[in-house]
């Protein structure tokens, strides 16, 4: 008799290049059928050198190129380098400008959440509320084209203070989008939690329970869908949060129902705040005066993006320019839970389970230094460059 | 319509072969089309299926490596040829089958069963792993809709004893139509077409989302191309089968269309409201609930055939019929 081997390994590769992705990642998925026995990701296809990069431009500079870190939450970015420059400083922005960068990051977080329901219910097949959602998406950014003349990089903070204001026309069409997606998002509610094909792929299918989702620092919704109470916007509040205050939504069962749900409510509780900041918003200026050379010091500042916490590390060396700048973006903390949370799922539930954290390749992508026990080397910016001249020959 | 066609235009020009080669591409237009406009899109152009297959036969054919070459060009052909043999035996745009006998029906499920099959070796034939998944998912849904698809399309067979397409379409329109005295029947019909041609909700063998285009993914060119034809003629096929046994047969071209028409139009109402059903909630349904609500009709139709010589004239005594 011929000895006994392991068997021989499927695994079924998605990515970089693949339809279920729309940003390039690599996930290995080891199956038995279609069972899913083994998940390991790589990242980092698109790092582009943008903390590198943020080192030789001006601090004003700079403002613009972090807005472009992420294509979707482009606000936020620029919100928590604007807050973090102006903490340096010394400086606070005006109370409206403060309402208006809140105004403006609820904006985007409708946006983004209405683009995962759509991206989320495509990647389980059901392409019919993929596109609805996707139609109805065009409310909000036809709202943030009116208010800052962009689509995607509103480009609305300048360092101390924003560059845009709210007339009261525009009030009014922000009211009445807020109506028009209230009435949708009570109808988006009801098809994620009655519909039942759908609910054969969400319900009870990727649980992460309190346990695992706090040991694993999961932020953001895909937290709080796990009963993790973590919110900045509650926590710690910034720009305007404590004025206009917001209420923590959680749910306890931590599967893909459960992150649709929270998502979808938290919806809600932003069409009530921009309904609020709009009614009650504080006159005055738009800007205060920031120096051009930021005192010496660091800062850490840190933003509730759509997708969970966002954290800059500024340091400043008293120049025009900052000496380090480092971004730690939501997706980077939520990608453990996919892959523990894969485990023993069907390989169809794999893209669902991969979008019910919302990731988002292209701002989580940053050098990595893995450290070995045996081979340690340091690379200095010189051979860094060669390394990457070589690699890509 | 009794018009009796020479076997070989039968066989390459109408109704068969080109002209159904043509109304497989105006099919499968429509579908999109009204698929579409349930999602609220535009939708394709009337002439974009009909550009597709040009397209894709002006393209190179990539043969990947470690396939057997004779199986992967020929898998397309044998199934577009299997789907255009059966056309032979539908009453096809309500003209009658041309060819006939007892037992044809089961012939042509066969012949549509083909198309399947040979997506499943397409599958198996090359390395590639989303293919090789595919195939296995095509192939378990076969296993899962092939045995209710056959039952509810024997309700009415057994109902007019007879198992000849051209005698039950004639048979069809006489008294009440199958699809109020068979409901279950029509409802498992209608959704085994569904699974039959992968439509959405039965799109796991080619989930594009998980695994890139299931069977077809190695394919390029002509073959993908053949297969693609393959299935619009498929689409039309059964569409007709069943259109013929529920909704009262066809006596006209016009019959043909509005009834197919409506079908199609049901189907691509399913087809965007529901979420994708996984591989394994599939064949649950199929055997926990299609079956057994068929199997359930097929004894209400037998037990009704044997008694009703017994309590028809009683009934008929009774209301002086």
């Amino acid at each position: 008799m011929e000895p006994k081997t392991a068997p021989e390994k499927f695994i079924v590769p998605i990515g970089p290049q693949h339809p279920a992705l729309k940003e390039p990642g690599h996930f290995e998925f080891t199956v038995e059928g279609e069972v899913v026995t083994n998940a390991t990701a790589r990242l980092g296809f698109v790092h582009r050198g943008m903390e590198k990069g943020a080192e030789n431009r001006t601090w004003i500079q700079d403002l613009y190129l972090m807005e472009r870190v992420c294509g979707i939450c482009s606000h936020v970015h620029a919100l928590a380098f604007a807050l973090g420059v102006e903490k340096l400083a010394g400086v606070q922005a005006p109370p409206r400008a403060q309402a208006i960068r809140e105004l403006v990051s609820e904006l985007e977080r409708i946006h983004s959440h209405l683009l995962w329901l759509g991206v989320a219910a495509h990647e389980g097949g059901f392409d019919t509320l993929f596109m609805f959602s996707w139609r109805d998406r065009e409310t909000v950014m036809d709202l943030l084209e009116t208010i800052s003349g962009n689509r995607v990089n509103y480009s609305a903070n300048v360092l101390g203070g924003v560059k845009i204001d709210i007339s009261e026309k525009q009030a009014d069409a922000i009211r009445k989008g807020m109506d028009f997606l209230e009435e949708r998002t009570k109808h988006y509610l009801k098809v994620v939690t009655e519909d039942e094909t759908f609910l054969g792929r969400t319900r009870n299918i990727g649980v992460m329970t309190f346990e695992q989702a706090d040991f694993l620092g999961a932020i953001g919704p895909t937290g709080r869908a796990s009963g993790v109470k973590r919110d900045v916007r509650v926590d710690s509040p910034y720009t305007a949060y404590n004025d206009f205050p917001v209420k923590l939504v959680t749910h306890t069962h931590g599967d893909l129902e459960a992150r649709f749900i929270v998502r979808i409510q938290e919806l809600y509780e932003s069409y009530r705040l921009v309904r609020e900041l709009v009614d009650k918003m504080p006159t005055g200026d738009l800007t205060v005066r920031v120096p051009r050379r930021i005192p010496e010091g660091e800062v850490i500042s840190r933003v509730e993006a759509p997708r969970g916490e966002l954290l800059y590390f500024l340091k400043s060396n008293g120049s025009d320019t900052p000496e380090r700048v480092k971004v730690r973006t939501p997706s980077l903390c939520n990608w453990s839970s996919v892959l523990v949370t894969a485990v023993g799922h069907n390989l169809a539930d794999m893209p669902m389970i991969l979008a019910g954290i919302d990731p988002c390749f292209s701002c989580n992508d940053r050098i990595v230094t893995v450290n070995r026990k045996t081979d340690s080397t340091q690379m200095d910016w010189e051979d860094l460059r060669q390394y990457g001249i070589e690699y890509y020959k | 319509m009794n018009i009796n066609f020479p076997p070989l235009v039968a066989l390459l020009l109408f109704p068969g072969g080109a002209f159904l080669l043509f109304s497989g591409l105006v099919f499968e237009y429509i579908d999109r089309k009204l698929v579409a406009r349930f999602q609220n899109r535009y939708g394709p152009r009337w002439f974009q299926p009909l550009a597709d297959v040009v397209k894709l036969l002006a393209k190179e054919e990539i043969i990947p490596t470690g396939v057997v070459k004779s199986l992967f060009v020929a898998l397309p052909v044998i199934a577009l040829t299997a789907a255009l043999t059966s056309a032979l035996y539908v009453p096809l745009f309500g003209f009658k089958p041309v060819f006939s006998f007892q037992g044809d029906l089961i012939v042509t499920l066969y012949l549509l069963s083909m198309m399947t099959l040979c997506i499943g070796l397409a599958g198996a034939n090359t390395e590639d792993r989303f293919s090789l998944i595919g195939a296995t998912r095509a192939l378990t849904q076969l296993f899962s809709y092939e045995a209710p698809f056959l039952l509810a399309l024997l309700g009415p067979a057994i109902a007019l004893h007879t198992w000849n397409i051209g005698e039950i379409n004639a048979g069809a329109g006489n008294g009440l139509w199958f699809i109020i005295a068979q409901p279950i029947g029509f409802v498992v019909a209608l959704v085994g077409l569904m699974g039959k041609l992968e439509l959405p909700p039965f799109d796991a063998p080619e989930a594009e989302t998980e695994i890139v285009a299931g069977a077809f993914t190695e394919y390029s060119g002509r073959g993908f191309a053949i297969f693609k034809i393959g299935r619009d003629v498929e689409l039309v096929i059964g569409l007709t089968l069943v259109a013929s046994f529920y909704l009262g047969g066809f006596n006209s071209p016009l019959d043909f269309l509005w009834k197919t028409l409506l079908l199609l139009f049901v189907t691509a109402a399913l087809q965007s409201m529901f979420a994708r059903l996984r591989i394994d909630q599939t064949v649950g349904m199929w055997w926990r609930v299609g079956v057994l609500m068929v199997l359930l009709q097929l004894v209400v139709i037998i037990i009704g055939q044997q008694f009703a010589p017994v309590v028809q004239p009683a009934l008929q005594s009774l209301f002086g019929g």
